[in-house]
């Protein structure tokens, strides 16, 4: 008999009669399967479907309030939801509805809604919550100091800038390659260099220099760690700075193609003018260096070195066309 | 005139702050990674600090190092994610924390939001005329801080970066200022005189 009622069903917990009839156990939660012996039909008398086993006395606790019944008003909602936790609708004392609304009806309410637990909920960022965390957080955090309060003031004490960017994602994996890029970024009047230096250092750096604003942009990627690329970048500015005041021997070579400024004197336009100036006998007679140069200490002719200078060097627009035009009108006299 | 000197304070427990905040195991902070060369010239006495959460009171000692703070001119955090009202709530509670903190918010901006459209066959096999469209719409919102020193950077990004809610990325772009460096202030061929090797 023992071994029948065994078979018949599970039992979890403590059996504390396994002979005796099921009516008897009070401690234990048994399950019944579809199956019954009928020594067990027989003792028992009380199930009336033929088949299926009902325990008459099952033990079952009954659901208390919902805690939104007993919180208080004034109670501390910090302590309530102090870390991200998900919804619980018996845990919130708000009559929220989420979700499509029926038909003429309302939204869902908040008891078994699964929307709301679906979207990340901030009860545990409350202003009172985020009030406490920055009180704590105070003792850690430094002051910007009072004396750089204007962009100009900090680009004159600290030119060097460094820009680097740090990401925050959810995936495989936390890790992103972007993350490594450095610019570094400098204003070339900031820093020690002559005009020779300054000329061989934008020549060495090209596209890198900005003409506008004058700064010069240092962007390091080759490492794997920003770190790496911080030091590359600092590393190429020492070299460029060292490298554009050092003069090597060829650069004596240096002609008109390479200049990156045009200048007047000793150019064709000089030549030129001094040539019909001498030819329109302006100085008087007579030929020779000292004609050219009396001619070249006139102010007509210092106008024209300007307009033609500002041609050259800025290109065609309204006024520097019109400059030229005046200082052409002036030194031929028309 | 020079800028003062700022000092740097250690983070060594934030964790165990943020901690007792909340009710997870403390994780381990990367926070002193960069700056571990400082000497430390003197320490205050541990003060406990001024709140004392439900947990616990938290033991807190914070170290005052003598290395220069970087200096931040500018902090943009930007936020994406698919629901415009969860970062309506997170810029609420970022802008509170910055206020809280002392921080100075430049700007708050929404960038215009991106939608990625996909079309696929509704069936497995033909039906080429019947397809279903799908689209994933991703909103943006920037915070733009200036004017923070490295602690205060370190403090207030971790806090809203463990606060950032579940399906939400950030990206962090800072533009840290220096002085010119020792080296570069003058060049290294001043004591010779005109170099004439040959530059190749």
């Amino acid at each position: 008999m023992a071994a029948h009622t065994s078979r018949a069903f599970l039992s979890l917990g403590r059996i504390n009669v396994p002979g005796l009839g099921l009516h008897k156990s009070v401690s234990r939660v048994t399950y019944s399967t579809g199956l019954s012996t009928d020594s067990s039909k027989a003792t028992t008398g009380s199930p009336q479907k033929g088949g299926k086993k009902v325990l008459s006395k099952k033990y079952k606790r009954e659901p208390g309030d919902p805690r939104t019944e007993l919180m208080p008003v004034d109670q501390d909602w910090t302590a309530v939801y102090p870390v991200a936790t998900p919804f619980i609708p018996d845990a919130i004392p708000l009559p929220v509805r989420m979700g499509c609304p029926v038909k003429g009806g309302a939204p869902p309410e908040k008891k078994g809604n699964l929307e709301l637990i679906k979207i990340p909920n901030f009860l545990h960022l409350t202003p009172a919550a985020i009030k406490k965390h920055c009180e704590a957080l105070k003792p850690f955090c430094t002051e910007w100091p009072s004396a750089l309060d204007t962009d100009a003031k900090c680009d004159e004490h600290f030119p060097i800038k460094v820009e680097t960017k740090s990401y925050v994602s959810a995936g495989p994996s936390i890790r992103n390659p972007a993350a490594r890029i450095v610019h570094l970024s400098v204003k070339l009047s900031s820093l020690n260099l002559n005009d020779q230096a300054r000329k061989k250092m934008l020549k060495l750096v090209g596209d890198r220099y900005c003409k506008d604003t004058d700064i010069l942009t240092i962007t390091a990627d080759r490492c794997p760690l920003k770190q790496q690329n911080y030091d590359y970048a600092m590393y190429l500015l020492t070299v460029l700075y060292h490298e554009s005041w050092k003069i090597e021997a060829w650069e004596a070579e240096k002609t008109v193609a390479d200049m990156e400024e045009y200048s007047w004197e000793g150019s064709l336009s000089q030549e030129n003018i001094l040539d019909v100036l001498v030819r329109m006998k302006e100085a008087g007679e007579g030929e020779g260096e000292e004609v050219r140069e009396q001619l070249l200490g006139r102010r007509e002719v210092q106008e024209y070195k300007d307009s033609v200078t500002r041609l050259k060097n800025e290109g065609e627009n309204e006024s520097t066309m019109l400059q030229y035009k005046e200082a052409v009108k002036k030194v031929l006299k028309l | 005139m020079a800028a003062p000197m700022a000092l740097r304070r250690e983070l060594c427990s934030l964790a165990r702050i943020l901690s007792g905040i909340s009710h997870l195991a403390p994780r381990a902070l990367g926070v002193c990674s960069g700056h571990n060369k400082c000497n430390i010239i003197r320490s205050r006495l541990p003060s406990t600090s001024s709140t004392s959460f439900h947990t616990a009171t938290v033991f807190s000692s914070i170290t005052v190092t003598e290395e220069p703070d970087t200096l931040f001119q500018m902090v943009s955090v930007m936020v994406k994610g698919h629901d415009r009202a969860v970062l309506d709530s997170y810029e609420f509670f970022a802008k509170m924390a910055a206020q809280e903190l002392g921080i100075t918010i430049n700007k708050v901006y929404e960038p215009p939001k991106d939608i990625e459209r996909l079309t696929v066959l509704k069936s497995v096999h033909i039906f080429k005329k019947h397809r279903v469209q799908y689209e994933m719409r991703t909103h943006y919102r920037c915070f733009e801080l200036s004017h923070m020193t490295g602690c205060t950077t370190q403090v207030y990004l971790e806090y809203i970066q463990r606060n950032l809610p579940e399906g939400v990325a950030m990206e962090v772009s800072t533009t840290a200022i220096e002085k010119v460096p020792d080296h570069i202030l003058e060049p290294m061929w001043e004591d010779r005189p005109i170099d004439d090797k040959p530059g190749q």
